[in-house]
């Protein structure tokens, strides 16, 4: 019978913890990177120019399409070569998770707008505002809403796509857990610690998220 | 100075691609398979009446869908032999992460297929005299598939991406496949461009389809 004994994996609780702190800094990066790629795809697919929403659907099709942890190998150990940079871990995870989540935003995003009755448009159109100011007051803030539980769930899935960052050796709490496994030789109390610890997050961030949605569900679909 | 692009280390290793492309394939299978099989049983232990049952369904899909997939193959590739009396291989451990999520999300997926059917078809089968089990076979399935199709076909398109996971593990697949060619011809620009192809030739027909069934089964609804 084995005998749990998490007293070693509690002792190097602070090496854990750089491994989370470094977790959420990947996923904010590429968060962020991440709905700003994903709003310029929406607006470049969406848009009547064939220059533009051509390569934005090849981008969002491709980046959809293709495995996250091939293109992360492809990112960090194939660009390098075309570009003759330095790429490190870091670097080469933003870059592939911004625009892979961007891929899976835009289309989001794109739904969420096409979703905006015709009328709305006409109607803005009527009242003298121009393309801009009609995406921005009138369509964007009812397509938001729309467009907000889909958002956290592909939010959700990015945070959980980071630990694909750990097989190119970025310190994220994956790879802390896997180097604290071979340093213990405890890895059924680590694995196990570290899938709780994601767990408990993740769970957080879903609560809050739906917490934000019924919320948004009352406000009703008209009001600013 | 530009980079000269050069495939010819890729092509001639093409024995060992297909080699992973074989291994991809067995994955991808046996984690299709037993992923909806499993979500199936699941999005009906969420219906059940019997407590326990409905917890435990609920405690699964909630644990497997708030934790990411590659903790889940490492847990039971390192963790699990720990304390259950079986070798564990990279195949299995495979297996049972990529199996195991999927049936969570695909429990998800059937789940509202069968909430979106009107409750006056279970009373209409109740009427005419069919048991639970008989409306849910004859009646309430065959609707709420059909209705699912293109989530459950884009769950199907998941898990081919995901095999790729297996590499961690030294399971052999494309990607595993892939990077033991680029260490032994120094290509990995060439080798890695080559195997997102692969996924994009296999994968974007298949995503193309589940556009096409969405539009189908939002014209004839």
């Amino acid at each position: 019978m084995y005998e749990w004994d998490f007293s070693p994996v509690l002792a190097e609780g602070g090496f854990l913890l750089v491994g989370f702190r470094n977790t959420l800094i990947l996923t904010a990066t590429a968060l962020s990177g991440g709905l700003v790629v994903g709003l310029l795809l929406a607006f470049a697919r969406l848009s009547h120019r064939r220059w533009l929403n051509v390569p934005a659907g090849v981008v969002i099709e491709v980046f959809r399409t293709t495995p996250p942890l091939v293109q992360l190998f492809w990112f960090y150990f194939g660009l390098p070569i075309v570009l003759s940079v330095e790429m490190t871990p870091f670097l080469a995870a933003s870059l592939t998770f911004m625009i892979q989540s961007g891929a899976f935003f835009a289309e989001i995003f794109r739904a969420g707008i096409v979703s905006i009755e015709r009328g709305q448009w006409e109607a803005a159109r009527a009242i003298g505002m121009t393309y801009n100011q009609c995406m921005g007051r009138v369509i964007l803030p009812q397509a938001v809403k729309r467009m907000f539980p889909s958002m956290m769930e592909r939010s959700i899935e990015l945070m959980k796509t980071t630990t694909l960052v750990a097989t190119v050796s970025y310190a994220d709490l994956l790879f802390q857990a896997n180097e604290l496994a071979q340093k213990t030789f405890r890895p059924l109390e680590v694995f196990t610690v570290v899938a709780l610890i994601y767990f408990v997050s993740i769970s957080f961030i879903s609560f809050v998220a739906s917490r934000m949605e019924r919320r948004f569900a009352r406000s009703g679909e008209f009001t600013p | 100075m530009t980079y000269i692009w050069n495939f010819q280390d890729v092509f001639n290793n093409w024995y060992a691609l297909a080699i992973g492309a074989a291994g991809t394939l067995r994955l991808f299978v046996v984690c299709l398979v037993l992923g909806m099989g499993l979500g199936l049983v699941i999005a009906l232990g969420k219906r059940s009446k019997n407590r326990p049952i409905r917890w435990l369904a609920t405690a699964f899909v909630e644990f497997f869908r708030n934790t990411p997939v590659l903790v889940q193959i490492l847990w039971f590739y390192y963790a699990l032999p720990i304390i259950a009396p079986i070798e564990i291989g990279p195949f299995l451990a495979a297996i049972l992460g990529i199996s195991l999520n999927s049936a969570a999300y695909s429990a998800e997926i059937y789940r509202g297929g069968i909430q979106s059917i009107e409750p006056g078809q279970w009373e209409a089968a109740r009427a005419i005299g069919m048991n639970g089990l008989q409306t849910l076979r004859r009646v309430i399935l065959p609707q709420a598939i059909r209705r699912i199709i293109p989530a459950l076909t884009n769950r199907g398109v998941e898990i081919f991406k995901m095999t790729t996971l297996a590499s961690v593990v030294a399971y052999v697949e494309l990607l595993q496949q892939g990077k033991l060619i680029a260490s032994l011809s120094y290509n990995p620009l060439e080798v890695y461009t080559v195997i997102a192809a692969i996924f994009l030739i296999i994968l974007y027909p298949i995503v193309r389809l589940t556009y096409a069934l969405e539009r189908h089964l939002a014209r004839s609804d």
